[in-house]
């Protein structure tokens, strides 16, 4: 039984978050359900994807991983006018196809945070999005780490995965 | 939907151009349409001549010198759509067919053809058949009306031909445009939308229809205005269906309506655009989709839907904004038509939809948004099955390459263009800053990359284009082969194969495949081919050129030459030559390379292929070869590969570019270290020229070219051929000798080499070269492994030891293109390097050297031999001894007896052959008067040979002549008395040194006439080099052996009465008898140079050794003093003391003087070795035979 059928099964929409019980039967499921799909990626200034994490709960198709891909690069061409038009790091939705919206935030050095999403949480986003440019920050400090190439750190694989489950 | 909408298209007329009759070739139809197709635009000036007022015309403000009708031929036609009433430019309104007549002769079966291809147009106002190339019997029937034969003329007369025809097709569809309009004014025309409900009508929705049908007449009418060029008639009849459709709540005909007015007010503004104007499309616009939205209607949302319609004006809003400055307000348009696209009931709808929205967006310059639209129309042909979907979904897919970044070459030829520079100025080692070592990798988004170029594969597959196919494999496979599995990279190879099958061979592909080729290294030349830049300034013109001295780096050379890496090679035409180049296959599969060869672009090298097997995960390096074929610079970019069954280009640059990319971890992964290859430098390419052929010696050694086999010493000629195996003569050429041992070569033939010259091509020259083997030392020895035990442990020579003969060489200095500059006219010269390979062997040892004293004590004579004519007394003495070995034997002068000085040489053979020795001296003064001409004609003297047999050791005599310095003094104890004796002397110690080089001059000049010969066998024969083992043997005796004694004592008959011509006999050689008184002296020499005081004994011996002066039975008188005289010598000088003697007893006696020394000097204790001062020193005389003849 699938997750999203047994959700069926239970009359819960796909749009809940946190701790949610389901019972189906007389079984009881405590599920924690996320943003049913997210993808963030961190876009270097050179556009080379550095990080790309699936922080989504819902089994991810390989063909959903990559159309999520797809949006995100396509998002850059909008990010790369609007990032000029404001002061502020944190662009909101930039960016939609279907029901997935692209939030970006661009950090000083044009770094570009990506989050692909289909909620509008959008405070948790920016909130996500402030603690991942920290995060990108100390490793940025790292005198070992090539601005601009690919970010291998597990801790920091760790610590964005965290933050995912905590605002999104 | 419709693609390529825009504003204005609602004033265009749409034409349909058929074909009829016979098949038209594909060639000639495209020229016809063409031609046809050129008329998109209808002055209405040029009208007027074909249009004829029938009526009053409808049309009150047409612009007739400035309006236009604008025309679009659509090839082939297009099904009629439902909203054809709802928009008059949706109608087909005109027939166009065309025909070739050489394809159809029957221009009646044309005319029925004709009339068929118009039945689908019911609407259709105009209908003409346009016939091409007709025949003359075609030309000679009647004329017809429906059929327009264009005469066959040259392509103006037809072009104005076709124009005339076109304006004269316009005219008419302006007539019938006028006829419409009255008539749609007139007749109560029923204009329906498939929005309006088709079931019957209720009476409510009679009335309804009557109330709007007034607003969409007008609408109608205002259409049509636009489609006759009329903008201001048509926006009046807008205006008024506008107002008709706001009170009667048409919502979709008032959008109509609004879009028509939108139109006009372009159409009459044709070209100005202003910000007024553009204001007011926008208001006009939203306001437009706003209606069409409300237009729909929920129940009949499934049969038919607005949506299309709001979105092609939103697209048509779209494109007229289309402006970079307006780029936020158009991505939020296109970013909601995207949207739309769910509610879109026909797929094909939302094919065009997409195609259209990345075609703005590309227009916009979002190319990576447009890149996106255009994959989902891919994917959209995907979905459809068909073969020619699959061709469009792979069109658009190769589209999006570019903004993907993983574009063919062939596309994009000058793609690598920037990443040759930074590769270039890499190689010219400059650091390369990491920025710029990102950009080179920039965007590489390398799943999306991997999806998209899978998706290439799989609809090049389908659409059955095996060398699209085969291109994105290779792609595929070479840049992302770490992310896919080892299946499917078996899979990717299977298809390449099978892409391969069905391409022709050798089909070209510009996209690489496996395997990675980078440039390992040149291999140098050897050393037998150098090429030797020629300075034509100098006579020795190879110096300076290039390193000649065993080492690499001189310090004295110019620093500038040394960190220039961008080295040069020379290579020569019709010489091979090698690159060595490493392959790495990092798939899970066998790669088989069908073959492999150096590309050069600049045509002047003729490359060899060589076939290689790559097991998975390995790397080679493999050597490939070529043949320069012109003079020029050679360029190899990379290397030509047949791999999977096409042929490809690989270039060393872009795996260069890689391997930095992995070095910098940029790049998934190095494809040389993960097939366990090591890290390679950066081997930039050098820059090659190519010279004219150089002649080309090639050497051996007459006799093998295996190394010569020599014991120490021995001389041996070595003959060496050389070759000219090029194609030019050698004019120069040249021997200097190199490496180590270079004394060992005796002579070489110079005169042999420069006489042969010029060397043609296949002449042959032989010189020999005088070698003499050298001495092992220790330290270039090595011991022969083969012999185990240790004691008999041979030594033979190292390698490289041997010295090595440098042969440069060079053609004629000009070339036959004297007229260009001198400095490029002279080609380089070669040299050859040739080792003399010498394996030297341990010869005959040389033990020790001893130089031996052998003292014959002299006769009493009345005779005391002079001290300075050496040779003359011993001539003069006794023939007998006078023998050819005898004449060594010699008074010696300073002790008063006959001596002989033997060198011996101890030697011994480790070797297992025997040797011979054979030793001689050379006399120094053959030309003295005085000797008498020998019975031997050289100079030299020469000794019977020595045999020693192998293991054993011998010892060979050397007889020397006599020498002693005529003076002991304090010079020859220079080390030994230096510190007491002649500190702070200066004068002293100058004729000390003097005195001492002349002994060490005596010394050496004895040594050098020594010569050694040794034969072994019956070719092998040397000379054993003894000098300083000689002189080290003479030194250590030179003390007790060449130094003359302080005194020397003599004994002569002091009895002139005995005649010295009685000396000749051999019974006058003994004058003395007994019982007869005899007159003797004893002569006392000072050999020194101070007075010495002394105090003499002479003693008398006989046979048996007993004192014969004293003791009971003394056989000898004597008158005289015998015992304790004190004498005194002055320096250098003799003193005789006389006495007499009786003998009683014939026979042999001994007479000896003996003297102790009183105040001995420091010179004679050293001379004694005196340990102190107090001993006593006692000089002893060499006995003296006394033969007393006579009877007892």
């Amino acid at each position: 039984m699938t997750l999203s059928r047994l959700l069926r099964c239970a009359g819960v929409s796909t749009a809940i978050h946190r701790f949610y019980p389901v019972s189906v039967g007389n079984q009881q499921f405590v599920f924690w359900i996320m943003a049913s799909t997210a993808c963030f990626v961190i876009v270097s200034r050179n556009d080379i994807p550095i990080y790309e994490a699936e922080v989504g709960s819902v089994l991810k198709k390989e063909e959903a991983a990559h159309l999520h891909q797809f949006i995100l690069h396509a998002a850059l061409d909008i990010v790369q006018d609007l990032a000029w038009t404001t002061s502020a790091m944190f662009l909101k939705s930039v960016d939609r196809f279907n029901d997935l919206v692209v939030s970006v935030y661009v950090t000083a050095g044009h770094t570009r945070l990506m989050l692909l999403h289909d909620s509008r949480n959008e405070d948790g986003i920016k909130s996500f999005f402030q603690d991942v440019h920290e995060l990108y920050l100390k490793i940025l400090l790292n005198p070992l780490y090539l601005p601009g190439s690919r970010i291998t750190s597990s801790h920091f694989d760790t610590k964005v995965r965290a933050l995912a489950r905590k605002y999104l | 939907m419709e693609p390529d909408v825009s504003m204005e298209t609602m004033s265009t007329i749409r034409i349909a151009v058929v074909a009829v009759g016979g098949a038209i070739p594909a060639g000639r139809l495209r020229e016809y349409a063409a031609a046809v197709g050129r008329h998109a635009r209808v002055e209405l000036s040029a009208l007027a001549s074909f249009y004829s007022e029938q009526q009053k015309s409808p049309f009150a403000h047409q612009p007739w010198d400035s309006g236009a009708l604008r025309l679009r031929f659509v090839l082939g036609g297009s099904p009629p759509s439902p909203w054809e009433d709802f928009q008059s430019h949706r109608k087909i309104l005109a027939v166009l067919a065309l025909c070739h007549c050489p394809a159809s002769p029957d221009l009646d079966i044309v005319a029925h053809h004709f009339a068929a291809a118009c039945r689908p147009y019911p609407h259709a106002l105009a209908r003409r058949c346009f016939a091409f190339f007709p025949s003359d019997a075609q030309l000679r029937e009647e004329k017809r009306d429906d059929i327009v034969l264009f005469p066959p003329s040259d392509v103006q007369k037809m072009e104005f031909h076709m124009l005339t025809m076109v304006q004269d097709l316009a005219a008419s569809l302006l007539m019938e445009f006028e006829k419409c309009v009255l008539r749609t004014e007139s007749a109560g025309t029923i204009l329906k939308t498939p929005l309006d409900s088709q079931s019957s009508l209720g009476s409510e929705e009679v009335i309804k229809a009557k109330k709007r049908r007034l607003g969409r007449a007008q609408k109608t009418i205002g259409d049509y205005c636009l489609l006759a060029g009329s903008p201001v008639d048509a926006n009046a009849h807008y205006s008024t269906a506008i107002e008709l459709a706001r009170l009667t709540g048409d919502v979709f005909w008032h959008a109509g309506a609004l879009e028509g007015s939108v139109c006009a007010l372009l159409v009459d503004r044709t070209g100005g655009r202003d910000p007024i104007l553009e204001e007011e499309v926008k208001y006009r616009y939203y306001t437009v989709i706003q209606l069409y939205r409300r237009a729909f209607i929920q129940d009949n949302a499934q049969r038919v839907s607005t949506v299309s319609f709001e979105l092609e004006a939103a697209l048509k809003l779209a494109r007229y904004l289309c402006r970079t400055e307006l780029a936020k307000e158009v991505v939020e348009l296109l970013m909601g038509a995207a949207d739309g696209a769910k509610s879109l009931v026909d797929a094909n709808d939302r094919l065009i939809l997409y195609v259209e929205i990345a075609r703005l967006f590309g227009t916009l310059g979002y190319q990576r948004k447009a890149a996106f639209f255009s994959r989902q129309v891919a994917q959209l042909y995907l979905q459809q099955d068909s073969a020619s979907a699959a061709i469009s979904a792979m069109q658009v897919l190769t589209m999006t390459t570019n903004a993907y970044h993983v574009q063919s070459r062939r596309t994009n030829p000058k793609l690598h263009a920037p990443a040759q520079e930074l590769g270039t100025s890499h190689g010219d080692g400059k650091k390369m800053q990491p920025q710029s070592v990102v950009s080179l990798f920039e965007s590489q988004w390398s799943s999306l990359q991997m999806v998209l170029l899978r998706e290439i594969l799989v609809s090049s597959v389908r659409a059955g284009d095996p060398l699209s196919a085969w291109s994105a494999a290779a792609r595929l496979l070479r840049s992302f082969y770490p992310l896919i599995t080892p299946a499917g990279q078996s899979g990717l190879a299977s298809s390449l194969a099978n892409s391969a099958d069905r391409l022709p061979v050798g089909t070209r592909c510009a996209d690489p495949a496996l395997p990675f080729i980078r440039l390992h290294s040149f291999p140098l030349h050897p050393s037998q081919m150098d090429i030797i830049k020629r300075n034509p300034l100098k006579k020795e013109w190879w110096t300076g050129s290039a390193p000649s001295g065993p080492f690499i780096y001189t310090p004295f050379s110019k620093g500038g030459t040394t960190d220039n890496s961008k080295e040069e090679i020379t290579w020569v035409v019709g010489e091979p030559v090698q690159v060595l180049v490493e392959l790495a296959n990092p798939c899970s599969f066998d790669l088989v390379v069908e073959s492999i060869y150096l590309s050069v672009h600049s045509g002047n090298f003729d490359a060899f292929p060589v076939s290689v097997n790559l097991p998975p995960n390995t790397a080679k390096v493999i050597l490939l070869s070529g043949i320069p074929t012109k003079v020029g610079p050679i360029s190899i970019p990379g290397c030509i590969v047949h791999c999977f069954g096409v042929i490809t280009e690989h270039l060393f640059r872009d795996v260069d570019n890689l391997l930095l990319g992995a070095a910098q971890g940029l790049v998934l992964s190095d494809p040389f270290r993960c097939c366990g290859s090591g890290k390679l430098k950066n081997v930039s390419f050098p820059n090659i020229s190519v010279v004219p052929p150089l002649p080309l010696l090639v050497s051996h050694v007459v006799g093998g070219n295996s190394s010569t086999i020599l014991y120490e010493g021995e001389i041996r000629d070595i003959r060496i051929c050389l070759t000219n195996a090029g194609t030019v003569p050698v004019e120069q050429a040249h021997i200097t000798l190199s490496g180590k041992n270079q004394d060992s070569v005796i002579s070489m033939a110079h005169d042999k080499l420069t006489s042969a010259l010029p060397l043609k091509p296949g002449g042959e020259v032989t010189f020999t070269v005088t070698l003499k083997a050298w001495q092992l030392s220790l330290a270039d020895s090595e011991v022969d492994a083969s012999r185990n035990s240790s004691s008999s442990a041979r030594r033979i020579s190292k390698e490289g030891s041997s010295p090595l003969l440098a042969i440069y060489y060079a053609g004629p200095s000009t070339n036959s293109d004297e007229s260009e500059n001198k400095e490029a006219s002279v080609p380089p010269g070669r040299r050859l390097v040739l080792p003399l390979n010498v394996c030297v062997l341990q010869g005959l040892r040389f033990v020790k050297a001893r130089l031996l004293s052998m003292e014959i004590p002299a006769h009493v004579s009345d005779s005391f031999p002079k001290p300075t004519n050496i040779n003359q007394s011993s001539t003069e003495e006794d023939d007998d001894v006078q023998d050819k070995d005898g004449s060594l034997v010699k008074i010696d002068p300073y002790k008063g007896c006959w001596g002989i000085r033997l060198l011996e040489l101890e030697l011994s053979n480790p070797t297992d052959v025997v040797f011979e020795v054979n030793v001689s001296v050379q006399l120094d003064n053959p030309t003295d008067e005085h000797t008498p001409v020998r019975d031997y004609e050289s100079a030299d003297i020469r000794y019977r040979k020595t045999r020693i047999d192998r293991e054993y050791s011998a010892r060979v005599l050397i007889p020397l002549e006599n020498f002693k310095l005529p003076v002991l003094d304090g010079s020859v104890f220079l080390k030994d008395s230096q510190t007491d004796e002649s500190a702070g002397n200066k004068a002293f110690s100058v004729t000390e040194r003097n005195a001492k080089a002349e002994l060490n001059a005596s010394i050496n000049n004895l040594i050098s006439k020594i010569k050694v010969q040794w034969q072994s066998g019956r070719n092998s024969s040397g000379e054993l080099n003894i000098k300083e083992a000689t002189q080290a043997a003479l030194q250590a005796s030179v003390m007790d052996i060449l130094l003359p004694d302080p005194l020397t004592f003599g004994f002569r008959i002091a009895n002139t009465s005995v005649e010295i011509g009685e000396l000749g006999d051999q019974s006058s050689k003994n004058p003395i008898a007994a019982h007869e008184m005899t007159q003797m002296e004893v002569l006392i020499r000072n050999n020194t140079k101070e007075t010495i005081e002394m105090s003499l004994n002479v003693t008398c011996k006989d046979v048996a050794g007993e004192n014969c002066f004293e003791g009971n039975s003394a056989t000898v008188l004597w008158a005289g003093v015998l015992g304790d005289i004190n004498l005194k010598v002055p320096p250098l000088e003799e003193v005789a003391h006389s006495f007499s003697l009786y003998f009683l007893v014939p026979g042999d006696y001994t007479l000896q003087a003996a003297a102790g020394i009183t105040n001995a000097t420091d010179v004679l204790r050293a001379r004694a070795r005196a340990d102190s001062a107090e001993e006593p020193i006692f000089c002893r005389g060499s006995p003296f035979h006394v033969r007393v003849t006579g009877t007892a």
